[in-house]
């Protein structure tokens, strides 16, 4: 298990610290079995390092010991090292980075599984809360913001302040006085990057929230071109999108005016930096000339000296530089990561039990005890609902939306448990099955037919390995599927589009028929659709429903006249409580609701 | 790349800006490359001052002190720093932000000629693709004319100026230093490609990812029940798989551009090593040009990684160009009459009297087929009369609305209303004396109330509450929140199909218009609330030409007049009684939609409305 934090753990917005070191415990967890990917790749940070701080180096002497004195004896294997030093810098700096994209990208892509594992646990109530964008979010932009902290390379953080570090100790040690006239500027290089970035980010979210204002209103206007011609409202649509456009320009000037100011300033220090050194090294190295003359000895400054602090200082500024987009990443990185961890934290779901009972027959009795159920606390949906449905028997469930006959069905199919009373199936709680296994034994034509990528077949058989694709086949052409998929060329192998684009909703829903006959569970529990479909499909789903109820215990939401006067018993459920039931027949023969509500429905 | 002359007029009237922008980059080019001119001069400067008084006194130095030559040499470099930074920031500023105001003035443009286009080229083009040509394709342009321009011109202003910097310390060793920079810019120019198309890549699987945690989340419950759990994370997990082979790609090719170009800087050095180096000792160039020169070809190695996705932006940005000009060569097909014709009917139709003469009309779907939808229509209208249209789903109902309210391209003579052809309106003026409800109610995202004052702004309160009540739709205002100041529409609060269906109605009613063409604005409502609508509408015929499309025929027994559609052709008219009693489409129509409501009716959900 990962750790936990047990904490009240809130939905944050506000920007987290930079360092949750928490927060980078848990992060850790799944970092762990790549961690060989990033320990690599941090060796490599670590010698590609050398590797720089040694180019300049090479140079110095270069210019020291043979330009200035113009002496070429040695000079040649000299060149050749640095070309060594520089094909093993290009090597380094190259696997570097992939081994510590391989790491992350790997340790992320754990992450993101075990998160969409988590969701897939998470109980019904939880998803009553909890708008489905918030929590794509978790899953894409959320963990996007977490990768960044690879490709921007802040997991090797270390490594750029031991390459400072060890610059800032050859600097003092080649000269120190030139070091520290040199080092001047670093403080305010420092302050104005993160000053001027805080500035520009800030800037870019405006621009990004006016950018996407302005798609919305474009979108909303070409969709809805025809009304606004329709009510002569040109000129002011145009005049309400310039505002926008005005807005939009007005944001993207400011980003242009904190980028170019951020830019500029970091060009200026840099060349003040040459500047001071120039000045500073410049009559240093030159007194040194005076003293000694040219060629000159090592106690005073050297002009190799003075130009590998050149180059020092600049490979100095680069991660410097970026020191402070690190920030803004790691920064980012750390809000996002608080809220995929608080997901994470969500304990909600149905306990399980811990030795789960397993008869080998299922009989399919059910019987509901004085169930109550409400999903917000003091609105009962379910008021103390009793009844027993017997092996074999068909019941339909009728009453207006909002009678409960939908949560009867969730707590069938253990969505939710109820909070008094129990379920049974042949005498046993729903709540000692393994939740799975109940799942097996009672079947569910839910009402929005679900279809994955795949084949018609693989829709039909799947998730019951025990189906094979003759059975289904077999089941599938008992409902009549088999006209209906005549029409692909694929026919049973076709592919389902995208949320079943190619297929209509009645075939659809014969489908989601086919595919639980083929399961052929104990208990049957209906949802019927009520798409308008063409009345041959309907004639076809008629049966289906027939068909899928022959024989099994089975408990129907109907919409059609068909199936609930092909049940054995009604159940009319209004506002929870249970308070008709009969067969059709008996029902309309008495002053009942039920024939109210039949009558209404026929009138008009 | 002759797209690019499409995007002139949009700078001309900026110019200035651009040559000012201009200058200064120009300016701050020199002034860059005086850096490493500067210190290598100082250096020189220097070596002849401390060494050897006639070299000193050749260059004019006599009896200067060392320490005053190097301060010199620093505050040249300072002011040079100083007057650099100046004079970027004014090209930055310049080039930059005047794309961003020529890219304000084409949105401005671009939206002002959407606006003109009619219906027919909407229902050709997807919204999406539409989208993207006034967003993406507009942003491309804007990164052309902004970064790209200043990054090729920049680029550009400090190769000539380094490289004749350059040439002039020595041919030889400039021809030879710059030898590998043509190889690594092909090779940068390769690599930004394989970069932006394996992220597009990326981004494409990013998208399927949010999909699928969208279809799962969405799908939850049922995913549950039917114990296909293991199954959709099989699912998820190709998704990520896929998605971070995709992440990998990118990275490995940015991996091999960054050392690259870090490797292209080395070897300019070791070049200036091993050629320069050799060349110092002989005395063929001074120290200071070496040390300016390798600062030259630093300076000129930095930007080559950026190039390649430069030159990949330009050639975006042309195509971009290009499909936002085609944009602007699609045609108003619906306009104005000549000004001396449209003075005539400044006033719009009055009396609302509609005479149709074999009205045909052929649609072009988006795959560029093409479909009669109406078939020489002839039929007439009288002030004030109440017409119902019915006819199996594609008889051609609603584009014959769409015709008469000048939705849809018509030829002269082919649709008149009160003895004038539709062509000689001023569109304007026809429009607000046509009350036109489409199918599908379309709101935006504003307060409720503004969508229905949509055509009449200055409603009053009451005008509006008006046609709430007589569109039914007053009813339901307990479920906003805030009333009609509730903001609906996609970024609101969410209506249902009749709710919307009767909001475009209010917006219809709230304008009094002449003539109300009704297209089918029932057909999410239920038959219940649909009858008392129609009951509230009476008011609303009276004294209007009205045209009634319904898909029920129950919604249009009680018109005036029924006229029956098939085909695209007009086949029965007449009442209700005389069209039942012909025994012809519409008596079968009737017959089987009578049989279909009791066969599939729905006797779940009585108390409330089906949307």
């Amino acid at each position: 298990m990962p750790p936990q934090r047990h904490a009240d753990a809130q939905e944050g917005d506000t920007p987290a610290k930079a360092l949750d070191f928490v927060l980078l415990r848990r992060l850790w967890f799944y970092i762990r079995p790549h961690q060989r990917w990033l320990w690599a790749g941090l060796v490599c940070l670590l010698l590609m390092s050398g590797s720089r701080l040694m180019m300049p180096w090479l140079v110095k002497i270069a210019l020291d010991d043979h330009l200035a004195l113009a002496n070429l004896e040695g000079y040649y294997p000299l060149v050749l090292l640095f070309l060594g030093v520089a094909l093993v810098d290009a090597t380094l700096r190259r696997l570097q980075q992939v081994l510590v994209e391989t790491g992350g990208q790997s340790a992320l892509r754990d992450l993101r599984v075990a998160l969409f594992r988590h969701l897939q646990r998470l109980s019904a109530s939880f998803f009553d809360r909890t708008s489905t964008g918030r929590l794509v979010g978790r899953v894409t932009t959320d963990i996007e913001a977490l990768q960044e902290l690879f490709a921007s390379g802040v997991v090797t953080i270390a490594g750029d302040l031991l390459f400072l570090v060890a610059t800032i100790v050859i600097l003092f040690s080649l000269a120190p006085g030139l070091a520290a006239a040199s080092m001047v500027v670093v403080p305010i290089l420092i302050c104005v990057t993160l000053l001027i970035r805080t500035r520009v980010r800030g800037a870019y979210v405006t621009m990004r929230s006016k950018l996407s204002e302005m798609n919305g209103f474009l979108h909303e206007r070409i969709s809805g071109m025809a009304v606004v011609q329709m009510f002569n409202r040109q000129e002011a649509t145009l005049e309400s999108y310039g505002e926008i456009n005005q807005g939009v320009r007005g944001a993207q000037l400011h980003t242009v005016w904190w980028e170019t100011l951020l830019s500029t300033s970091v060009e200026l220090l840099s060349s003040m930096t040459i500047a001071v050194i120039l000045w500073y090294g410049g009559t240093a190295v030159a007194q040194g000339w005076e003293a000694q003359g040219i060629p000159t000895g090592s106690d005073y400054l050297t002009l190799g000296v003075l130009f590998a602090f050149i180059d020092y200082m600049q490979k100095f500024f680069q991660p410097l530089n970026e020191l402070s987009l690190k920030y803004t990443v790691m920064q980012n990185a750390m809000t996002a990561g608080r809220r995929v961890f608080d997901l994470l934290d969500v304990e909600e779901h149905l306990p399980e039990p811990e030795s789960p009972t397993a008869p080998a027959q299922t009989y399919g009795e059910l019987v509901f005890e004085g169930v109550h159920f409400a999903y917000d606390p003091g609105q009962p949906v379910l008021d103390g609902v009793s009844f027993r449905v017997a092996p074999g028997e068909r019941v339909a469930l009728v009453g207006a939306t909002g009678a409960g006959k939908t949560t009867v069905l969730k707590l069938l199919t253990r969505l939710y448990d109820p909070q008094q009373g129990r379920i049974l199936l042949d005498g046993i709680d729903l709540r000692e099955f393994a939740s799975r296994d109940l799942r097996r034994r009672i079947g569910l034509v839910p009402q929005d037919v679900f279809l994955f990528e795949g084949t018609i077949l693989d829709n039909i058989t799947l998730g019951h390995p025990e189906v094979d694709e003759e059975r289904a086949i077999q089941v599938a052409t008992r409902l009549h599927l088999d006209e209906l998929v005549q029409r692909f060329p694929g026919g049973w192998h076709e592919p389902v589009l995208e949320r079943g684009r190619n297929l209509s909703a009645g075939e659809k829903q014969l489908i989601s028929f086919a595919r639980v006959v083929a399961a052929a569970p104990p208990v049957l529990v209906l949802d019927e659709a009520t798409s308008d479909v063409d009345s041959h499909t309907e004639h076809l789903l008629q049966e289906a429903v027939h068909d899928a109820m022959e024989g099994r215990t089975s408990l129907a939401i109907a919409h059609r006249l068909s199936t609930i006067r092909d049940v054995d018993r009604i159940l009319l459920f209004h506002k929870g409580k249970l308070v008709e039931q009969g067969t059709h027949d008996e029902l309309m023969r008495l002053d009942s609701r039920y024939r109210r509500l039949v009558d209404l429905q026929f009138s008009s | 790349m002759h797209e690019l002359r499409r995007i002139v007029p949009y700078y001309r009237r900026y110019r200035w800006r651009y040559v000012l922008g201009g200058l200064a980059l120009i300016g701050a080019v020199l002034l860059r490359i005086s850096v490493p001119y500067l210190l290598g001069s100082t250096v020189d400067r220097l070596r002849a001052a401390a060494s050897d008084n006639a070299a000193a006194e050749s260059l004019g130095l006599t009896g200067t002190d060392v320490s005053q030559l190097a301060l010199m040499g620093g505050l040249g470099i300072l002011m040079v720093a100083l007057f650099g930074a100046v004079v970027r920031t004014i090209s930055r500023l310049q080039v930059l932000g005047t794309s961003r105001r020529a890219v304000y003035d084409l949105r401005q443009s671009l939206m002002q000629h959407l606006l003109t286009l009619s219906p027919s080229f909407y229902a050709r083009q997807a919204t999406g693709g539409l989208m993207s040509r006034a967003v993406n394709d507009v942003q491309f342009v804007q990164s052309l004319m902004g970064p790209v321009f200043l990054y090729l011109a920049e680029t550009g202003a400090l190769y000539v100026v380094a490289l004749s910097f350059m040439l002039n310390i020595s041919p030889s060793l400039t021809a030879v230093a710059i030898l590998p920079f043509p190889f690594f810019l092909w090779r940068a120019r390769h690599l930004a490609a394989v970069i932006q198309r394996d992220s597009r890549a990326a981004q494409e699987g990013l998208a399927q990812i949010s999909q699928k945690v969208e279809e799962s989340l969405s799908g939850a419950m049922v995913i549950r029940s039917l114990a296909l759990e293991d199954f959709d994370l099989g699912r998820f997990q190709t998704y990520a798989d896929a998605y971070r082979d995709c992440n990998l790609q990118v990275a490995k090719a940015r991996a091999r551009l960054g050392s690259g170009m870090s490797l292209l800087g080395s070897i300019s050095v070791l070049i200036m090593l091993a050629v320069g180096g050799p060349m110092v000792v002989n005395g063929k160039i001074t120290l200071g040009n070496f040390i300016s020169m390798t600062l030259y070809l630093q300076m000129l190695a930095a930007p080559t990684g950026v190039l390649g996705f430069v030159m990949s932006s330009l050639q975006r940005g042309a195509a971009a160009l290009g499909r936002v000009g085609e944009l602007f060569d699609e045609e108003a097909t619906l306009f104005d009459p000549a000004p001396e014709i449209g003075k005539q009917h400044a006033e719009g139709p009055s009396a609302g009297a509609i005479r149709v003469s074999k009205l045909s009309m052929t649609l072009e779907n988006r795959d560029g087929q093409k479909r009669q939808v109406l078939d020489e229509i002839s039929f007439e209208i009288q002030p004030g009369e109440l017409v119902g249209v019915v006819g199996p789903t594609g008889s051609g109902k609603s584009m014959l609305l769409k015709a008469l309210a000048r939705q849809m391209e018509v030829d002269p003579g082919q649709v008149a209303i009160d003895n004038t052809d539709v062509l000689d309106y001023p569109l304007a003026a026809l429009r607000g004396s046509i009350g036109y409800v489409p199918q599908e109610g379309f709101l935006f995202s504003a307060p409720l109330a503004e969508n229905i004052a949509l055509g009449q702004p200055d409603a009053s309160e009451e005008q509006i509450g008006d046609a709430l009540r007589a569109s039914q739709l007053e009813q339901d205002m307990d479920q906003l929140p805030q009333g009609t100041a509730t903001v609906v529409g996609e970024r609101g609060l969410n209506l249902s199909g009749g709710q919307r269906q009767r909001a475009a109605l209010a917006r219809v009613l709230l304008m009094q218009p002449q003539i109300l063409l009704l297209d089918d604005p029932f057909s999410a409502v239920d038959a219940h609330t649909t009858d008392v609508i129609l009951s509230g509408l009476r008011p609303y015929f009276a004294g209007r030409t009205s045209l009634l499309v319904a898909h029920r025929v129950a919604t249009v027994q009680h018109a005036d007049r029924i006229l029956v559609l098939d085909g695209g052709r007009l086949v029965e008219q007449g009442t209700h009684t005389e069209l039942l009693t012909k025994n012809g489409l519409y008596a079968s129509l009737d017959r089987r939609q009578r049989e279909q409501a009791e066969r599939a009716h729905d006797v779940d959900n009585p108390e409330q409305e089906v949307d």
